[in-house]
């Protein structure tokens, strides 16, 4: 699938502001599913100073600044992005989860050794025990990784409601354990911090995902939202996505941004304004399939 | 390291009867100083013998002048908050720790090599991490390590040089060799320490001190700037280097202005910097000004809030950006505290023989790491004997329960040291000689050349192990360490070294915060000393033999109290005077009372507030006025009276210092504008109130009001008559001659105003330009005739209205130069919205 991405991040002060300072991953990076064929960001008002990077994790990092006065802040991004169908995927004949928290334990392999730096704690994702109990049920002796993992995301999505007052930037795992509600990012961060509990290796997906209206209801523009979900090591195939949201494995629908071992790393708009007062933020986001 | 001492056959029997003999130093460690009970060491022989022919009694008041001098010189903090509480960081204990010239120069070539090896490790870490992937360093080493800082990744750093700064702990075993307990990368504490210690022991033994060849420190903070100048190819007459502080606050800030005066490089908090185009500023009253390298004193996680740790408030947003396009050389580099990692030690001997072909010379302190199968066997099987504690995280807390539990869950996260037996060395209290563990903390900066270490350094004692092995310098105490020279030492005297290093030539301009604070400073002077003199008058009546009743001027002097809200008002119908006993009680309150900014305590509570934060700008001898301050805290001292004097005769002292040994430029300024701006103020409020009180009944109420104006003086030399209310207020308002009055603040304050810095070309008279003319040509026109003093005190049409304007006025003009030049905008940071997907 071709889709045209438009996410426009907008703030308003109540204060001029006088130096604002953002990291935004709004780049949608190039992947084995993906092919980026345009991403173009636009700001307003325009920055004095624009820098673009590689990051650690290999995702598309700008910096920019704002440094007059301005009580508006808005960056939009608009990228090309041609998804490819997902290879097949045989999750019983993946190797037994021991297995794998094994050879990631050894790191022999480059991959391995690569993907062995998602087994820790991250700055918003605990090892915690509670996770371990959540995660111990879909993982008996032997059981082969994916469907491990496939298990834990129906579980993920069956036991907990979807709700956006429920929690913040910052509410940790064990909280989000301990409510059974959340939105994407919770769902992924738990599912992360579940598998990484096991000794297996999981990131976290920041990206979008298409949505179909409703039988007989027209596309509504705009109403898309960035999205997050999790993703898993396996050996011998790589990394496998999960959306523990949707209870899916990402295909065509889903487009990537960037990856990290949590929300932090890849955050999509994060900055620090020095004056502005209160600010009101403004989020929009449409996902259009392309002909 | 060989013991040299052990088997010197020159050893001698010391003196009998020494003072350092009766301590019994206990055997099962290392004595730095006997060798065996009463066998003194070689090298501690001139020290031992020259402080056995001082006796106790004076090497008792050496201490006393040590301590003295150390908290003159500001080593003390939270003194006047709570003087029960007046604490200190590495408090000095004056017997030194000499080293000999031979176990020098294997330490100094041990952490040369230490120092290097770190920085090629911190290299590759941060850059191709062929370390991990070659086996040589464990990768949960790097990946679960939160000292490794992703964004620091790939970072280039002046120079190329990964690890300018750097200090390592070291302490002498049971056997007499030198083994590293820690190593320091981000920002060590203690070379500010180690640098005043040096100061104050060769003053206060300076006999001993300049007849023994000791090695001195001056060249290596020599070696410590010329190399950053170097690197950063900077101008020479115009660095722009910034020693970052995390403010008063730190237990060590005392050392940030030290290192700041003595390197010569301005002191600085987080907010005087910002990022613009990817560059650093400083903040300065005229305007932003480049900063092309910092010293930087602030821990690698605080250093960024936006690049790291978003809740933090401290650090410098954009800093890491500024690094990646390699605008600013950070002494050290954020992300350097990778190489303070507890387990890293473990690694070294392996990684040294890899990197760099050779055997790592200086020696571990024995420990393992039980993310490695045989060092967790090893520490599961010997857990009683060893101490486990966080191999990645410092600040990771162990719980005692279940600790193998924990390992075993989470092997990386844990490593396991031997108890360190920690050698000893004589140390004196006021109780006599006594015994000190020491460690010794040893200080490298990186050079063209390499590294340098400096030949000195801080030991760090404490009377048991434990004190000493946690971070809590004021738990602590610390000697200066002389490295002993076979050859005569050049005369290079740490104030010589202080010029040279110190070319830099501070323009007048100075940064916002700074000049706030001077500014407050000023004007928490002058309120202090105004409340001062108030009170005072009131004690000095007091203490006469008159009846309370027959002083008609008293309740015109508690009035003046009562406005400034220091005593309680008193409804209309009650006597003014309260009974001797409550009024004696009130005015306790008003010196000693903590809670409230009213008292004379609360405010040079904030006088010392205001100065610790600009400590920099103050000569050493105004700090150590300002230190005497805080014996008005005692309360014990006697007379109220004596104590006001006393007080009244310390800021006067600093007043008159400030006045002689500050540079008349911005900093001098906005404190004398700050003064000017409060005296103004607290003159034209006592006139307001004396115009009532002032005639009745007798005189006597002008006279007190002029004595508390402080220029009863002058009205007597000029007068010599009794007391009129026109001249009485002329001198107090309108003449331009008398220091005290009205008008010689205004003009001297339309003098400060001209000399501000403006942003913008001068075209029209800014607000405060204004002000300050209007109210000046008013005071001028003020007329006076037509005064009248009778009952109802002094009556004028025109003085009234006169005096409330400029009440506004004074206000109005205050809130302009701090809108205009002052002003701090908050920061805050901002997020984009949860991502919210789901499809139904």
């Amino acid at each position: 699938m071709k889709y045209r991405i438009i996410h426009k991040t907008a703030y308003r002060y109540s204060e001029p502001a006088s130096l604002s300072q953002n990291e935004v991953f709004l780049e949608p990076r190039q992947t084995p599913a993906q092919r980026v064929a345009q991403s173009r960001l636009s700001f307003a008002p325009e920055p004095q100073y624009l820098h673009r990077r590689t990051d650690y994790f290999g995702n598309i990092a700008h910096v920019f600044m704002v440094q007059h006065p301005h009580s508006e802040l808005a960056v939009t991004a608009t990228s090309v992005v041609e998804t490819i169908p997902a290879a097949r995927l045989c999750p019983s004949a993946t190797l037994p989860w021991e297995t794998v928290a094994q050879r990631l334990a050894v790191h022999a392999q480059p991959e391995a050794l690569a993907a062995f730096q998602f087994t820790f704690a991250s700055p918003l994702i605990t090892i915690h025990p509670s996770a371990m109990d959540y995660a111990r049920p879909c993982f008996p002796a032997g059981k082969p990784v994916l469907e491990g993992a496939m298990d834990l995301m129906q579980r993920i999505f069956t036991e907990f409601v979807y709700d956006k007052e429920a929690t913040t930037v910052d509410s940790s795992v064990e909280q989000v354990l301990a409510d059974r509600k959340g939105v994407c990012q919770d769902f992924a961060h738990l599912a992360i911090s579940c598998l990484r509990t096991l000794g297996l290796a999981a990131r976290y997906v920041s990206g979008y995902l298409e949505t179909t209206p409703p039988p007989g209801k027209p596309r509504l523009v705009g109403a898309d939202a960035s999205h997050a979900w999790a993703s898993l090591f396996v050996p011998d195939v790589g990394w496998v996505d999960l959306d523990p949201t949707n209870n899916l494995i990402p295909g065509e629908k889903h487009i990537t941004i960037a990856w990290g071992r949590d929300y932090g790393d890849v955050t999509p708009v994060k900055g620090v304004v020095m004056g502005g007062g209160a600010h009101d933020l403004t989020v929009i986001v449409d996902v259009a399939p392309q002909k | 390291m060989t013991d040299v001492d052990a088997f010197d056959p020159t050893e001698s029997r010391s003196a009998p009867a020494s003072l350092f003999d009766r301590v019994s130093f206990p055997p099962e460690v290392w004595c730095e100083s006997f060798s065996s009970p009463a066998i003194v060491r070689n090298h501690w022989r001139p020290l031992l013998s020259a402080m056995d022919a001082m006796g106790a009694d004076l090497l008792g008041k050496r201490q006393a002048r040590v301590r003295r001098m150390r908290h003159e010189d500001g080593a003390t903090y939270n003194l006047f908050d709570d003087p029960s509480e007046r604490r200190t960081s590495w408090a000095l204990d004056m017997v030194p720790l000499p080293i000999t010239a031979l176990e020098w120069a294997e330490l100094e070539a041990g952490l040369i090599q230490r120092a290097r090896l770190l920085e090629q490790i911190l290299a590759d870490v941060h850059g191709p991490q062929n370390l991990i992937r070659d086996g040589l360093l464990p990768a949960e080493v790097v990946f679960a390590n939160p000292n490794f800082l992703r964004p620091c990744h790939g970072i280039q750093p002046a120079g190329n040089r990964y690890l300018t700064y750097y200090a390592a702990d070291l302490y002498r075993g049971a056997d007499g060799r030198f083994r590293v307990l820690r190593d320091h990368g981000e920002n060590p504490a203690g070379l500010g320490y180690a640098l005043e210690n040096r100061i104050v022991i060769s003053r206060v033994f300076s006999d001993l001190y300049h007849h023994t060849q000791i090695r001195r420190l001056a060249p290596f903070f020599q070696a410590f700037h010329h190399s950053l100048i170097e690197r950063a190819s900077l101008r020479q007459e115009d660095p722009g280097i910034v020693l970052l502080s995390s403010g008063p606050q730190s237990s060590v800030y005392f050392e940030h202005a030290l290192l700041s005066r003595y390197l010569g490089y301005p002191l600085v908090e987080s907010q005087d910097l910002t990022v613009r185009n990817g560059n650093v500023f400083l903040k300065k009253l005229a305007g932003l000004e480049p900063v092309a390298a910092i010293f930087r004193h602030l821990p690698d996680s605080g250093s960024d809030p936006f690049a790291l740790r978003r809740q933090t408030e401290t650090g410098v947003a954009g800093l890491i950006q500024a690094a990646r396009e390699q605008r600013i050389d950070l002494v050290n580099p954020i992300g350097s505290g990778f190489a303070g990692t507890p387990v890293m030690p473990v690694f070294l001997p392996a990684l040294c023989l890899k990197l760099m072909g050779e055997n790592l010379a200086l020696e571990n302190h024995p420990a393992w790491w039980c993310g490695d199968e045989d060092g967790r066997h090893h520490v599961l099987g010997n857990m009683g004997q060893l101490t486990v504690a966080p191999a990645m995280d410092r600040s990771m807390p162990i719980q005692a329960a279940d600790l193998p539990g924990q390992i075993r869950a989470m092997p990386h996260a844990f490593m396991a040291r031997e108890p360190v037996r920690v050698s000893v060395s004589p140390g004196w209290d006021p109780a006599g000689a006594g015994v000190r563990h020491t460690i010794l903390r040893i200080f490298v900066c990186a050079t063209e050349q390499g590294f340098a270490v400096m030949p000195g350094g801080l030991a760090i004692s404490a009377p048991d192990v434990d004190a000493l092995l946690g971070d809590f310098p004021e738990r602590q105490q610390s000697k200066d360490i002389w490295v002993l020279s076979d050859q005569p030492v050049a005369p290079f005297s740490l104030m010589d070294g202080l010029e040279t290093a110190t070319i830099v030539r501070r323009g007048s301009d100075l940064p916002s915060r700074v000049a706030d604070h001077l500014l407050w400073l000023g004007r928490y002077l002058e309120r202090a000393e105004g409340l001062i003199r108030l009170v005072r008058s009131v004690y000095v009546r007091l203490s006469g033999e008159a009846r309370l009743q027959d002083m008609p001027e008293l309740s015109f002097l508690l009035n003046l109290l009562r406005e400034q809200n220091a005593i309680p008002r008193v409804s209309d119908n009650a006597s003014p005077i309260p009974y001797f006993r409550d009024l004696w009680s009130q005015l306790h309150e008003v010196l000693y009372r903590k809670d409230t900014p009213e008292s004379v305590i609360g405010l040079l509570n904030r006088v010392q507030a205001a100065a610790r934060n600009v400590r920099d700008r103050l000569s050493l001898d105004c700090w150590r006025t300002l230190n005497r301050l805080e014996d008005f805290a005692d309360i014990s001292a006697g007379d109220p009276l004596d104590h006001l004097e006393d007080t009244l005769f310390t800021l006067s002292a600093f007043s008159g210092l400030a006045m002689e040994s500050m540079t008349r430029g911005l900093g001098w300024r906005f404190m004398d504008m700050g003064r000017r701006i409060e005296r103004a103020m607290n003159q034209t409020g006592l006139v307001r109130i004396g115009l009532h009180g002032a005639c009745a009944a007798s005189k006597s109420g002008l006279e007190a009001l002029l004595e508390v104006a402080d220029s009863i003086m002058t009205y007597r030399a000029r007068y010599r008559t009794t007391f009129q209310p026109a001249p009485a207020l002329d001198l107090m308002l309108m003449d331009e001659d008398n220091p005290k009055s009205l008008a010689f603040q205004l003009s001297r304050l339309s003098d400060h105003v001209e000399h501000l810095p403006r942003r913008t070309d001068r075209q029209f008279a800014s607000p405060e330009e204004r002000l300050v003319l209007e109210m000046l040509t008013s005071t001028r026109l003020l007329d006076l005739t037509g005064l009248t003093c009778g009952e109802n005190g002094i009556t004028s049409e025109s003085l009234t209205p006169f005096l409330e304007s400029m009440e506004r006025n004074l206000k109005a003009f205050a809130q302009h130069i701090s809108a205009h030049f002052l002003s701090r905008v908050p920061t805050t940071p901002h997020f984009s919205m949860i991502p919210q997907s789901k499809t139904d």
